[in-house]
């Protein structure tokens, strides 16, 4: 049996016979694969074959093409002999929206895979693909790790079209573009490389392409199998490619020049290049008032902080540098922690592990079990470890700030990555105090300013410094002044200067 | 391999971050050692004389060719044959290896001393040395990203010591000015001259990557040297009218006797803690550039194919002679005061000028071996 | 890179391995509320005496039980030949780590004080760990006593006497002095050391048996000691003590009881915003200071029965009667009896004339307890407080 990668090149041939023993052999029988022979026309002597995927297909559109070809076909070809050509068919009797004939194999199979109809027609050398795409989908829900409250609360879905429609509905500028392209030897995934053409930093669309293009993998079945093939840093715990839920930020991140990668079968999409600070801006931020997104953005920022050098300061101040905690707090750190018998960065480790324990523990479970989950460990940890000695309570509210803090991250994978950072740090403060501390920091920020996204520096605009768009850094500047794009992107003004409101002066009265 | 750029900003706050972490501190204590409560005045000169010596060692190394890294050894090459260059590379790796021990005595004195006495010396030297290694791998822009982010951490510095000591500020501590005379303060101020001398050896190296370092790279590095004698300046205030001379003049680290002193209120008695956190920026940036310095010198002095190969024996070579430094005070005061301002001085203002002189007399030589074209 | 990653892991290996680093809970310290100064039974020893607080006692129970005594300060005291020999000494017995960051108050006994403090100053500035705001104070009273005494209101005497010093200025009795600026005037050559002074008054009443006036002891801070290089060389009463505080600290605002100027009773007055401006000069080579305070005042009692109106000059020349007194009294003081320059006096010279200074510098005793003061003050009344006496309208 020759294998399937020639088969797959062959052509059709006009024999109804030899073009059917070409798709068997090729896809075989399989429980979903559906073949159905017809007569064009009612003709018997002209038999016919079509195929399709249950499941995949809308057997309604089925319905339909065996309706032009067995019904109408007649009425309409009374007078002709014989089959034609696989176009005439196509244009003259199919009412399909998108249909067209195919030679190859390859192509046949793979519409076929993707929920198209298979048409072959006994005489005529070509088959004809008769788009007939219909699954069950999920329907649009709000985003579940992006929660907002005031904005649009659409979520993308599995189904890459919906997905890029989401985006078209936004952006209706002619030069926004979705290239295709198919990743996965097996899954045949398809992925749509969105950009808007006058405004994407010049070469970024080739250098996707290209990194896309060089992948080689069996199947995509999530975002993150494309993320880690095209990193920049893929040592680095940081991730520097954003991924999102929400058509919104897609829409955003067009508009400032970056480009998006949609990849069928998974409501994530991905964005680049991504900078550190974008995992601190929620669209929150731009939705409600400029004073309260600059407020709140700023509390994040702080909850950054705090959920990555928080324990490691408690930490550090407990077991070497006591001199520096006010009198007062440092007594009541000493009185709670009279009785615990692990040293402080023992503590520290354990408390952290239970608090991922029971993070990780209610994330999976289903609901009702998730709760309960949450009650014990809260119970366990917060009540009985304290009262029984084993922990102090100052360490349980460290570690619980700590986690709070980490939840105010918008970003859930940075927010990860964070809490992984975090280890090191607690280490190297437990073992040398401030030395490890400044050490290990320093050794971070070091490597955090080492890194690009896509030619980008990850922790731009604040090192390298662009003063231009610091407005939308720490603060976030009303509407009427954000008037720039990144300077990366290929046209910077956004919206023409003096767009400040004012109340309209007051016209004199005769 | 694309070229190392620096923008005017990052190539500034470099040479703040060079000079700041030593004349805060250690710089201070042995000024007012010598003149008193006029430390300020030595400062300012100082910082005046910083100004003119970057201007003249821009203007210098603008009519040199060549202008990368290891500008200074190929000239020599081209100028007096193999032998100077080497000896060229050999003086600044010298140089740098000599400006590593006060900048160690400076890490050292102040982690050490005053928060951790009981870690061994050696885990001081190794784990600045390994961060400083990791900078220097990822090469010269990164350092130049740091430090900006350095410069941000020096404000915040600054800003907590005058928050903490502007309660204790006596104006009547800073009279009388000009106790000593003003030849006494000139002659004080060589030991921050000393400081900048590294800053400006550093802006030598880097000034060819800088984005207008060739055209105003003078401009910019003067720039530097002011905005660094303004932040130390705040300093060099805070230290006499807050402490007095007489305090500020006992301590090895008068700065860390500053940031001791400094308390908000009465709950936060003490935050020198989160000073230093601040504070290690620019002090594990000089380390960093220094190593790079030393590497990429020897790089050249030893025909090395590429710079990362001479990264670990120079941290090597710098950690064994640190330890040498930092291991007994004695031994580190005596160069800090006696030897390292004269090893300094001479070398950062009288290569450059020594170099052009040269270039000067061998005017027809140089431009016959000189692979590079002039630019205007 | 991967190098430098193994790198940095080995050498955090080693640092966790190792085990001095130094590396010790804070629940493992034993610490330091309130150190004493004492001269030893041995000629030239030092007696160290410590107050140590035991955080759960002193907190009570915070979450996790934790046994105690009921008692929040454990008191030590071990001798020894210097101030770090006695501390080694007192390891002896302390079952935790002795530990000085957060300790209030070291107070030294007056024997010690005559003896020399210089040994207590550099102690204390060398080690890193103390804080450079803790307190200074001289005791006449035995230091192990006036450390372990429970004050009224705080758990820990210590913290007692930190608020006792706190709240100085309100009374204005005895100057503030903390390590930070004894270090100052210790080393300066044209200033010398003042220092607190506590002692122990019988002033706290029991509830158990409140007819006993007094049963209990309470710590008392008032007046001043003054120092001539490190020696003590005597005390200052507490009005001189405000007099001095003038000299050496804002001192803005405080309370002065005058006489009537129709009866003996008193009316009190606050002044405010007192300013103290000192104008030295040299004449013959020899130095004078004019010494000039000017201040406003409110009433704030007036137990004279009349309106205050018509005597504003009179209560206002009272007033600057008593406060000049205060200042002449410390003047004295200073200047004959113990013949040094507490007042910092030296200081204003030098920075006005420091040629002068220069000449003057060695033999400054001499000069400054033969130098000429002028005192002048000038009070205004400005406010009579939130009542005007009614018999002000007739």
């Amino acid at each position: 049996m020759p294998a399937i990668r020639e088969l797959l090149l062959e052509a059709f041939q006009p024999s109804l016979k030899d073009n059917e023993a070409l798709v068997d052999a090729i896809l075989g029988s399989s429980a979903d694969l559906k073949k159905r022979k017809f007569a064009l026309g009612g003709d018997t002597a002209v038999s016919g074959l079509l195929y399709y995927v249950a499941g995949l297909a809308d057997s309604k559109v089925v319905e339909l093409i065996l309706r032009a070809l067995v019904v109408q076909y007649r009425e309409s070809h009374r007078e002709k002999e014989g089959p034609e050509t696989a176009d005439d068919i196509v244009t003259g009797l199919l009412s399909n929206a998108s249909a067209k004939s195919c030679s190859k194999a390859e192509e046949a199979i793979t519409s076929v895979l993707t929920g198209d109809t298979l048409v072959m027609i006994e005489g005529v050398g070509e088959a004809i693909v008769v788009v007939s795409r219909g699954w069950e989908d999920r329907s649009i829900e709000e985003p579940v790790a992006e929660n907002n409250v005031r904005g649009p609360r659409d979520g993308f879905t599995e189904s890459i079209r919906t997905n890029t429609a989401h985006v078209r509905r936004r952006l209706r500028d002619p030069r926004l573009r979705f290239d295709e392209m198919v990743v996965g030897e097996r899954s045949k995934t398809d992925v749509n490389i969105a950009y808007i053409e006058d405004l994407v930093k010049e070469g970024l669309v080739e250098e996707v392409k290209r990194r896309i293009g060089r992948i080689r993998i069996d199947a995509v079945l999530e975002s993150s199998y494309i993320e880690e093939l095209i990193e920049d840093e893929p040592l680095s715990p940081l991730n520097t490619v954003q991924n999102t839920e929400r058509p919104d930020k897609v829409a955003s991140a067009l508009l400032e020049g970056r480009v998006a990668i949609f990849i069928d079968n998974t409501p994530s999409v991905l964005l680049v290049p991504t900078f550190f600070w974008q995992y601190i801006q929620a669209s929150d931020d731009y939705y409600n008032h400029y004073w309260v997104g600059t407020f709140y953005r700023i509390v994040r920022y702080v909850a950054l902080i705090i959920s990555l050098v928080l324990p490691s300061i408690y930490v550090m101040l407990i077991s070497f540098h006591h001199e520096m905690i006010p009198t007062s707090l440092a007594l009541t750190i000493a009185s709670g922690r009279e009785v615990v018998p692990f040293p402080v960065l023992l503590e520290a480790l354990l408390m952290e592990l239970a608090f991922e324990l029971m993070r990780e523990a209610g994330i999976r479970m289903p609901k009702p079990i998730g709760q309960a989950v949450s009650i014990v460990g809260s119970l366990i940890i917060g009540q009985a470890a304290v009262q029984a000695g084993i922990v102090s309570p100052f360490m349980v509210i460290i570690v619980a700030i700590t986690g709070i803090s980490s939840f105010a991250i918008p970003s859930y994978s940075s927010s990860l990555a964070i809490r992984i950072i975090r280890f090191p740090l607690l280490i190297a403060s437990g073992t040398l105090g401030l030395l490890g501390f400044a050490t290990v920091f320093f050794a971070l920020m070091l490597h955090a300013l080492s890194i690009r996204s896509f030619g980008e520096s990850y922790l731009a605009p604040a090192s390298p410094f662009r003063a231009r768009d610091q407005r939308d850094m720490v603060l976030r500047m009303p509407m009427w002044m954000l008037d720039g794009r990144p300077n990366f992107a290929q046209d910077e003004d956004r919206i023409g200067g003096r767009q400040r409101p004012k109340p309209p002066t007051p016209t004199e009265k005769g | 391999m694309n070229r190392i750029r620096l923008s005017n900003g990052m190539f500034m706050a470099m040479i703040v971050n060079m000079i700041y972490a030593k004349a805060i501190g250690v710089t201070q204590g042995t000024i007012s050692r010598l003149i008193g409560q006029d430390m300020w005045i030595a400062t300012l000169l100082g910082t005046l004389q910083g100004l003119l010596i970057i201007y003249v060692l821009h203007w210098a190394m603008r009519r040199l060719p060549g202008r990368r890294i290891t500008d200074l050894p190929s000239l020599g090459d081209a100028l007096l044959g193999r032998w100077f260059g080497h000896l060229t590379a050999l003086i600044l790796v010298g140089f740098f290896l000599a400006g590593f021990g006060p900048i160690m005595i400076t890490f050292v004195y102040h982690l050490k001393d005053y928060f951790l006495p009981e870690v061994p010396l050696a885990i001081f030297i190794v784990s600045g040395l390994a961060v400083g290694a990791i900078g220097c791998y990822y090469g010269l822009e990164v350092m130049g990203r740091l430090a900006l982010l350095g410069i941000l951490f020096i404000f915040l510095l600054n800003l907590l010591i005058v928050i903490g000591s502007i309660d204790e500020f006596d104006i009547l501590n800073m009279l009388p000015v000009l106790e000593h005379g003003l030849p006494n303060a000139l002659f004080a101020s060589v030991h921050f001259d000393a400081d900048w001398a590294l800053a400006a050896m550093m802006a030598a190296l880097v000034l060819p990557h800088a984005q207008d370092g060739l055209v105003r790279g003078g401009r910019f590095g003067a720039a530097g040297i002011a905005a660094g004698g303004v932040a130390i300046m705040i300093w060099s205030i805070l230290e006499p009218a807050v402490l007095s001379a007489e305090v500020s003049s006992q301590y090895t680290v008068s700065c860390m006797k500053l940031a001791r002193n400094a308390h908000v209120g009465t709950f936060l008695q003490r935050y020198e803690m989160i000073m230093i956190a601040l504070y290690s920026v620019p002090v594990l940036f000089e380390i960093m550039f220094t190593l790079y310095a030393v590497s990429a010198c020897s790089t050249r002095l030893f025909h090395l194919k590429s710079d990362k190969a001479a990264i670990l024996p120079s941290a090597i070579a710098l950690g064994a002679f640190g330890y040498w430094i930092v291991e007994d005070h004695f031994r580190a005061i005596r160069f800090l005061e006696n030897i390292w301002p004269w090893i300094a001085l001479p070398v950062a203002a009288g290569l450059p000028l020594l170099m052009l002189l040269l270039r000067l007399l061998l005017q027809k030589r140089t431009e016959r071996a000189a692979p590079y074209p002039e630019e205007g | 890179m991967r190098n430098f990653a193994l790198f940095i892991m080995l050498s955090l290996l080693a640092a966790t391995t190792s085990s001095c680093m130094g590396l010790r809970q804070i629940n493992e310290l034993a610490i330091v509320s309130a150190v004493g100064l004492d001269v030893g039974e041995k000629p030239g020893s030092v007696k160290l005496s410590a107050q140590i607080m035991r955080p759960a006692d002193v907190r009570g129970q915070t979450g996790a039980p934790s046994g105690g005594t009921g008692e929040p300060i454990y008191s030590v005291s071990a001798e020894g030949d210097s101030i770090f020999d006695a501390i080694r000494n007192l390891g002896r017995f302390t079952s935790r780590r002795v530990y000085w960051a957060h300790n209030f108050l070291i107070v030294m006994h007056e024997n010690y004080a005559r003896r020399g403090i210089g040994d207590m100053v550099d102690f204390f500035t060398r080690n890193r760990e103390l804080r450079m705001n803790t307190w200074v104070a001289v005791t006449p009273d035995s230091p192990d006593e006036l450390i372990s005494t429970i004050t009224g209101i705080e758990v820990v005497p210590g913290e007692a006497v930190d608020r006792l010093f706190r709240y100085n200025m309100v009374t204005g009795l005895a100057v503030g002095s903390n390590m930070m600026n004894l270090e100052e005037q210790f080393l300066s050559s044209s200033a010398q050391p003042v220092i607190a002074k506590l002692q122990l008054m019988p002033r706290g009443i029991s509830n158990k048996k409140p007819e006993e006036h007094g049963s209990l002891k309470q710590v008392e801070l008032t007046g001043a000691a003054a120092f001539r290089e490190d020696r003590m060389v005597g005390w200052l009463s507490p009005e001189e003590t405000r007099g001095l505080l003038f000299f050496v600290h804002d001192y803005l605002s405080g309370v002065e009881p005058v006489s009537c100027p129709n009866n003996g009773s008193m009316a009190t007055l606050e002044f405010k915003q007192a300013r103290l401006s000192v104008y030295p000069s040299v004449r013959d080579k020899e130095p004078e200071f004019r010494i000039r305070l000017s201040t406003e005042a409110d009433i704030v009692e007036n137990g004279c029965g009349i309106s205050l109106a018509a005597y504003r000059r009179e209560l206002e020349g009272e007033l600057s009667d008593a406060l000049r007194a205060k200042i002449v009294a410390v003047l004295k003081k200073a200047q004959k009896d113990y013949r040094t320059d507490i007042l910092k006096l030296g200081d204003r010279l030098r920075n006005r004339y420091p040629i002068e200074w220069s000449r003057l510098r060695g033999r400054w005793t001499d000069a400054f307890s033969e130098a000429e003061m002028k005192v002048e003050v000038k009070t205004t009344i400005k406010s009579t407080a939130l009542r005007t006496s009614r018999r002000d309208i007739h």
